[in-house]
């Protein structure tokens, strides 16, 4: 990875989505989880986040097939 | 051949439309820069105590100060902007105008590197001048941009670091590519010293450099970290630790949903015909070739500038440098279109859309699939490619003529413009008869969107003067919201209302100095506008002030306040 000809393909873009947004979708989820006792559940701002970070998971999942081709 | 004559005609009618649609826009932006740079008090709230932090510098002291004692003032913003403008204040004393032609210039600046760009990745001369033009046509360029805040000369630095490394990795040459490297992140940290929004472009610059090569990402990026961070410790050294305290501690604010939401919703709204090919260009990339730095500074500056939007302080001009990417990417796609340079590769996705049938013969009749007509797209063939650029020549320039309409904005009164407006039936639904199309007839706008934008008047420099005289009349100190009156005045700038209020939003202040000598009524006059302070300090300006007189400057009341008998 840290030679002078690596350059990340298309898959390891697509994993790297995949993880990171479904890490940032478990832990917005995991806010309200782990806070249970405040009241109001998931705000307008939370919702926004959700779906951004599914989105962007969903778009690594579509890079992954693209294999080898630089990105 | 007779039909292809007549497109290319139309559109180079089409074109010189959309060119002079938007100088024109250029020239109501010229003449709103020269009427402001003549304006002698604050037009924007804040643009004051900006002066105040750069004169503080042209002394030799830092604006980052300790707010709980006299003259209870300190600045939250980076100095790089103030420190540019500090060799004016050796040469013309406290004045807004060499500010304001500052950030004019930046923009300038900033327009000519968009079309750099763009000419440079597509070798197109007209969409490259119509992407400059582009930017200092949108509502939020124009009124922000000739404005003593150092906003806009960060979308400069940000824009020229892009434009630099832009195409970096690819330099065979190894002293030219370390010198554009090492250029391109002193721009970044310029920006980043002229603004911290600019973490952005620093996020989106390190991204790109990582996907292509991370080895040379890595090694860069901890030096340009190092030198970033050696000069934010220097800096909170100097300063006992209040550039920590007051620029980044007191600088985080909370998010309002709704705010943000409106503001995208403007945005869109305003520059939505250059969004979409953006973002299609965005997708392209990702999909079907290298993402470019243009694209993912795109992606950071709309998704974490826009978010931060609808933070207090916040506002329509955190979109500002999406708008500069937005411009960037659009003109390659249009000049992409319109050369017919559209590849695409195959791979899964060009299979499944371009071509359904990948398995079969081009014309499969057995059973019964036709080909997708972008299938010479995929295959090298011309006939489609030029069907497409055939369109491209009437929806291209159709796209920024529409952009054009949509981000309309001028002045409604005056010889030129009145006459203008009336032929066009364009009212005024802003003050001093302005329209601007970011707002709804009768002048309702998105929370965020900064009220400016008007030209204004010799009425409005009288009512400056005529504070300033007031003040001239008091015998002890004035607190004035906006300091350029106190500095007109030769006196003192006291407080900083909004970095006060940053402040005891964070918890950092107490106030007690300040509202000892306000009960004391130890101020002669206190001038007030939008009541930015903190409650303490409001509470005790009600308990020993009265309010004496009302004076309307450039469309706000500003509220004069003597001790109470």
């Amino acid at each position: 990875m840290l030679s002078n000809t690596f350059t990340l393909s298309k898959r390891h873009l697509g994993l790297i989505f995949l993880f990171g947004g479904g890490l940032a979708f478990l832990a917005i989820i995991g806010v309200d989880l782990l806070d249970a006792g405040r009241e109001g559940g998931i705000g307008p701002a939370q919702q926004v986040a959700l779906a951004f970070s599914a989105f962007v998971a969903l778009v690594g999942l579509s890079l992954i097939p693209l294999g080898g081709d630089p990105a | 051949m007779n039909a292809d004559l007549t497109l290319l005609r139309l559109n180079r009618v089409l074109l010189a439309a959309a060119v002079g649609l938007l100088l024109f826009y250029f020239a109501v932006y010229a003449v709103y820069a020269v009427n402001l740079i003549s304006f002698p008090f604050d037009y924007d709230q804040g643009e004051g105590f900006e002066l105040v932090d750069t004169i503080l510098f042209s002394q030799g002291e830092w604006p980052y100060r300790d707010t709980e004692t006299f003259p209870f003032y300190s600045s939250n913003y980076p100095p790089l902007f103030h420190v540019i403008a500090a060799p004016f204040v050796w040469l013309f004393g406290p004045a807004y105008w060499y500010g304001r032609l500052l950030s004019f210039l930046s923009t300038l600046i900033t327009a000519a590197a968009i079309a750099y760009a763009v000419h440079r990745a597509s070798g197109h001369r007209w969409i490259a001048i119509l992407s400059g033009l582009a930017f200092l046509a949108s509502n939020t360029v124009y009124h922000i941009g000739p404005l003593f805040r150092q906003h806009i000369s960060m979308v400069m630095f940000e824009t020229l670091a892009v434009v630099v490394l832009a195409g970096v990795n690819e330099i065979p040459d190894t002293r030219r590519r370390r010198r554009l490297l090492a250029l391109g992140l002193a721009l970044i940290l310029a920006a980043g010293y002229t603004k911290q929004l600019a973490a952005v472009t620093a996020l989106a610059a390190g991204v790109f450099l990582f996907i292509r090569q991370p080895r040379r990402a890595v090694v860069w990026g901890i030096m340009a970290a190092l030198a970033g961070v050696g000069i934010f410790v220097w800096m909170n050294w100097a300063t006992g630790g209040e550039w920590w305290r007051q620029a980044i501690l007191a600088n985080v604010n909370e998010l309002k949903i709704l705010q943000t939401l409106a503001l995208f919703g403007q945005w869109f709204g305003l520059h939505g015909f250059l969004i979409v090919p953006a973002a299609l260009l965005v997708l392209y990339e990702l999909y079907f070739a290298r993402l470019s730095i243009y694209a993912i500074w795109f992606v950071c500056a709309v998704g974490i500038n826009g978010a931060a939007s609808g933070t207090w302080g916040g506002g329509d001009s955190y979109f500002a440098t999406a708008i500069a990417a937005t411009c960037i990417l659009s003109g390659i796609f249009a000049a992409r279109t319109l050369r017919g340079e559209w590849r695409f590769p195959s791979n899964y996705l060009s299979r499944l859309v371009i071509n359904p049938t990948p398995k079969s013969p081009p014309h499969d009749m057995e059973r019964g699939l036709p080909d997708s007509p972008l299938l010479p797209l995929s295959q090298g063939k011309g006939g489609v490619r030029l069907a497409l650029a055939r369109v491209g020549l009437i929806i291209i320039p159709l796209l920024y003529l529409g952009y054009g309409r949509a981000v309309l904005h001028m002045p409604t009164q005056g010889a030129v413009f009145g006459t203008l407006a009336g032929a066009l039936n364009i009212p005024p639904n802003a003050m001093n008869g302005f329209y601007d199309s970011a707002r709804t007839l009768d002048g309702q706008y998105a929370t965020g969107y900064a009220n400016i934008g008007h030209l204004v008047t010799q009425a409005d420099i009288d009512a400056g003067w005529s504070i300033v005289a007031r003040i001239r009349e008091s015998e002890q100190p004035v607190i004035s919201e906006d300091a350029g009156f106190t500095l007109m005045a030769g006196r003192e700038a006291i407080t900083n209302p909004t970095q006060l209020l940053n402040l005891e939003k964070k918890g950092l202040y107490d106030g007690g100095e300040l509202v000892r000598m306000i009960d004391g009524q130890e101020f002669g006059l206190i001038i007030l506008r939008a009541q930015f302070y903190p409650d303490v300090v409001l509470q005790a300006i009600a308990r020993a002030y009265t309010q004496t007189e009302t004076v309307t400057m450039n469309g706000f009341n500003y509220l004069l306040l003597r001790p109470k008998p």
